[in-house]
This record gives C-alpha cells, structure tokens and sequence, in this order.
C-alpha cells in the first residue's frame, strides 16, 4: 500500500525498499517522516508516540489514520482519556487531511475509558481485539496509554499487556501507536518496561530560542529498520504536520564522478570572467562569490542562472530580494530569462520571511533538483540561512551537507556570501572555513582608482583547475557585467573598502 | 460448538487463540507443551488440536506423532504452528491437516478451523 505525501509537501527523499526480504512498510503519508524511517513505519510494530500537551500527538496519530484510509485501508482510534470525541473532531476539522466523510466508514472512534475503569486491561484488550477483527483495522491508535498504565497493579501486568498487544498487532495484520505524554522521553525513561518492549518510539518536542518555539521530532528507537537519528524539524500548518530531516543527517548521495580538473565547464554567461576560469565553472563545483554589498554578486549570480537551458535546468534560493525584483533587474541583460521560468526551465525559491527552518529550505531545494532535474543552482546569499539556524552553531556542518548533496547529484552550485571587508584585512563569513563548501572563490570588491570606486572581480581559487588570477575591472550596465580592464600588479593601485575613509 | 486444544508454549498465543475461538463459540482448552496436551487430552477428547512446533518437554512434532499412535485421538484434526517456513518442515514431519505460519493472521484462523472440523464431520 502506497501513500502519497501530504498536501505542500515533497515526497520522502528515501525509496521504499524493493528487496522482498525487506521489512513490509505502512507509510505515514507524511513524506519527511517517511524519510527519517527510511521507508515508513515496519508494518505490524507497535510505536510509542511521546509529546507533552499540545506537541501534536493526536494530529500525528490522525494524520497517519487519515493517509492509510485515503489508500484504501482501515484504522481504529480509541481513546483511553474523558476527551470527548466531538472535541477530538472539532478540532481535526481545521486540517486539511481531514475528511469527515471517512468517519465511521474507514475511520472508527472508539472511547474505551469507561470499560477500562470497569473491566480493566483484560476488559480493554478483550474490546481491541474485537474492533480491529470487526473493521479489518490496519492501524491501532491508543490515545491515553498512561491511562491503561494507571490499570496495571504491577510491572509485569503492563508488560503483559504490551506482549499481548504485539501478539494481537502480528495476528491481526494492524500496526499499533500509543501515544502518551507521561514523564520526559529521555535515557531514563527508556528503560520503563512498556518502552524496552515496543518497536520504537517517537518523541516530539517544542524547544524555545528567546522569543522563537521550535518543534521537533526524534526517532528514539526503531526496531527492524535504519532510520535518521537525531533531532528534526517539525511544523503544524494548516495542512497538518509536516517534518524536514535535518539536512545534516540526510544520507549521502553517491557521489559524482570527480571529473573536476577536466570536468565540462558551465559558463557563467559573462565572457572575461569565463575566460579567467578556462571557459566557465566546473559542472557539478560549488562556488563561492564573495564581495560586500553593491559589489555585483547577485547581478553575478543572474548571469549564471540566465544560462539555464531545458537541458540544463536553474533554480535561484534567495533571501533578500523577491523574484520579480531580480527578474526586473536581469531583464535588460538576460531577456530570456522571464521565458524560461513561465516555461519551468528556471525556478525560483523565495524565504523572505524572518523566521524560517533552514531544513525545510534544503529539502525543498533538494526536491525541486531531483523533480526538474536542476542542474544550475544559485543561492543568494549565504547569509539568509545565518539568521533562520538554530541553534546556530550548525551552520557550518549543515552548508556542508546542503552543498555535499548537490554535488553528488552532479549540480554546479554559485552561492554568494556578503563580507564586510576584503580578504587580506579583516572580514567575516557564516562558517569558520569556507573551504568544505568552496571548491571555486570569486571576489568582487570596490577598489579606489582616480578618484572614484571601482568594482573589481579575481578568481582567488579553482579547484583542481587552472585559471588567470588577474584582477579585472567591471561596470554593470545595460548589457549587464562587462569585463572593461585587466590590472597589473596589486601595487599599482590602492585597495580599500568603501568604509575605508583614511586617506592616501 | 466444538472443542478446541490450543497447544503453545508462548505466553499470548494461547490466549488469543482463545479469545478469537471463544468469540466464534467454541469451548477452547489450552495446554503449554506437548505432554500437558497429551494430559488434557485424556480428561476431555477435544475435536480439533492446533499446536506450536518448537515446545520443551514434548514439541509439536513428538504429540502429533502420538496423536496419530492413539486409537482413540487419531482422527483428531491437527493444525501445526511455526514460526519456520513450512517448506523446512514439511519434508521431516507428517501427518499433520494443516499449518499455519506464525505470525499467523486472525482472520485466516475462524475459516481453518471451520474447514478442519468440517472434514471431520465427513
């Protein structure tokens, strides 16, 4: 059984395992969480689900229901708690996934609290048991699993209850999730008796940044399969839960034929610049163009993507300037740009927003390449990520990763990145090396000559290639950037930033 | 109704047996290994036996060898549970009726027994 992913949302990066030795999987519908399990949940395990108040256990739990009744199967949801089911709906009702018309048909709400009190755990599988025969349930959802612990006069009477519940999920073809908000999900925890028998357990979190909430999700345990390990970036839109594998744990892509030194060349469309790099970038490098603002980066950055071609496809992610400005800029030098994004050769991918979640940012860039088959991507700039990272001190590991993955799938990255001051003096940059993730640097400065500022461009390194290291003046005109002069020795005129008043 | 010997040594498969055949109507009777059948078996007869066949004491393969030794118990129905294939068994054990692969699935388990105890009553 297949599921599609959820509405907005690309599917799982993961494939779904193909070889028949292969755990069976019941996917959640939720494509990012499908990708953290490598596949999906394995079919017929029992899952803890562990949130406090308001995490999005009911939402999760629905949600998977509601994916599994829209392929054709059939779930069951009891609820062990006094929350009265016209609540549970009222709530749903707000999320698009829901579909009322699912209720009762595919879709069954069962309240076990009062047989529960009366007939306790005996009582309460005796009434699963029946209720998953009787509507051919592939999905369990107990809500309220503290409520059943609360039944349970010892230890081992609630591993009983556990042991018999995997007997029942096996027998009865039915994958079971208990969700509970009981205590912390922590290494502690994990050796209560009903967490070191289930098949695995997810903890969902909210973390608070100052005035900033984050949700988050964890794989704490899954048994039968790999999975993503670590934290990962969860949201409840509109839409229902939506997850974002930390970019950092994605599995790496294969990498590449490393053809650097002869690679082909991708021109960046700006004649001398392209002939200082021995004829364009490298196809499949990552570049780095550096230079403080108003040096010519994203005007740098439009030629390149300008050159996209339907065999050769462009996507540019920026933060600071929205489409139709940068489109309204490259239309004087690159008038076929316009074109190609109403015909999809070229995308756009705008985060102006202040707050945002760098993963959601890198896994829909990374679908959208492996979607259109992108093959020219621009990021502009670098920074945009720095204020949307937290905690930030992954920055650095997560431009790694982002810039890894796009070159394993063979694409020729150009990222900008604003510095305050030019190399040789002081200047600063998001990550502490921008060697991992700058196989190629330009640098785009403003020099003082004859009285007046000049922008300047030098390739200062080229992976594996040769190149002409010579500084070259540029204007930005109508035609775009224009290569104008090439300068001597550095000696022959005085570098400084714009901010530099001194004189000489 | 019948009556019904559910043989197993794993906590949880007889009593699902048991619930799910209770629920169908029959009276289920339930043993933990094969001599522990074997003693059940001679207080009442039972018309359909499904038995485990990894047990201590007396396995599956050893009480249906007996069963089948017996006058008296040697028509009884026999369904034999594995967790292994039943092509690893098949060729080392006979005599069985039918057999069922665990995990077995509940919904297979009222049709099996329905089929078992109507060849008896042929």
């Amino acid at each position: 059984m297949t599921v599609t992913s959820g509405p907005g949302e690309p599917g799982p990066l993961t494939s779904a395992p193909l070889a028949s030795t292969l755990p069976e999987r019941l996917y959640s519908g939720i494509g990012g969480l499908d990708t953290l399990l490598c596949g999906g949940f394995v079919r017929n395990g029992i899952y803890i689900i562990h949130g406090a108040p308001g995490a999005g256990k009911t939402i999760l739990s629905n949600q998977i229901c509601y994916a599994h009744a829209a392929a054709g199967g059939h779930a069951l949801y009891v609820t062990l708690l006094s929350e009265q089911h016209d609540r549970l709906l009222a709530n749903l009702a707000q999320l698009a996934f829901f579909d009322q018309s699912r209720i009762a048909r595919e879709i069954h709400y069962v309240s076990a609290f009062q047989l529960l009190e009366r007939d306790g755990l005996a009582g309460l599988l005796t009434l699963l048991r029946r209720e998953i025969m009787a509507h051919a349930a592939g999905i369990l959802v107990l809500d309220g699993l503290v409520a059943a612990e609360a039944y349970a006069t010892t230890e081992l009477e609630l591993k009983k209850f556990i042991h018999e519940l995997q007997m029942l999920a096996s027998a009865a073809d039915c994958t079971i999730f208990l969700l509970t908000s009981a205590g912390h999900m922590d290494e502690a925890s994990e050796q209560r008796p009903e967490h070191t028998m289930v098949d695995g357990m997810i903890a969902l979190r909210e973390t608070t940044y100052g005035w900033r909430m984050e949700r988050d999700i964890q794989i704490r345990k899954f048994r039968g399969s790999d999975h993503l390990p670590g934290r990962h970036a969860m949201q409840i839109t509109s839409a229902g839960i939506m997850v974002w594998p930390r970019t950092e744990a994605l599995p790496a892509a294969s990498p590449a034929e490393n053809t650097q030194g002869g690679a082909p060349r991708l021109a960046t469309g700006i004649v001398g610049l392209d002939q200082m790099l021995g004829g364009g970038l490298p196809a499949g490098s990552s570049t780095v163009v550096l230079g403080p603002t108003g040096a010519g980066k994203t005007s740098l950055a439009l030629h390149f993507l300008a050159r996209s071609t339907p065999a050769e496809p462009g996507l540019m992610v920026s933060f600071y300037e929205p489409p139709d400005h940068l489109l309204a800029r490259a239309s004087v030098f690159a008038p076929d740009l316009g074109p190609h994004v109403a015909d999809g050769v070229i995308g756009f991918a705008w985060h102006g927003q202040a707050e945002g979640l760098i993963d959601r940012i890198a896994f829909e860039l990374l679908a959208d390449v492996r979607r259109r088959g992108v093959r020219r991507v621009v990021i502009d700039g670098l920074l945009g990520f720095e204020g949307l990272a937290l905690p930030a001190e992954r920055l650095p590991r997560f431009f790694i990763a982002l810039t890894g993955q796009l070159r394993a799938m063979g694409v020729t990255t150009l990222c900008t990145l604003e510095i305050q001051q030019v190399p040789g003096t002081t200047h600063r940059a998001p990550v502490d090396s921008l060697t991992p993730i700058a196989e190629n640097l330009i640098l785009l400065r403003h020099v003082e000559r004859a009285g007046r500022l000049e922008r300047n461009v030098s390739v200062m390194k080229l992976r594996g290639s040769a190149f002409d290291s010579t500084l070259r003046a540029f204007e930005i005109g109508p035609g775009g950037i224009v290569l104008v002069t090439a300068f001597g020795a550095m000696d022959n005129f005085r570098q400084r930033s714009p901010s530099d008043t001194t004189g000489g | 109704m019948a009556t019904i010997l559910v043989v197993d040594d794993e906590f949880g498969i007889g009593e699902l047996l048991e619930a799910l055949l209770q629920d169908d109507g029959h009276r289920v009777l339930t043993a933990m290994n094969g001599r522990h059948a074997l003693e059940r078996m001679a207080e009442a007869r039972p018309d359909l036996v499904i038995s485990d066949l990894m047990m201590p004491v007396m396995d599956g393969a050893a009480l249906l060898k007996a069963i089948r030794e017996s006058s008296d118990l040697r028509d009884i129905p026999f369904a034999m549970m594995c967790a292994l294939p039943e092509n690893v068994i098949g060729d080392r054990i006979a005599g069985y009726d039918a057999f069922l692969r665990k995990p077995f699935k509940l919904a297979a388990i009222s049709a099996l027994v329905q089929e078992l105890l109507g060849r008896r009553a042929e």
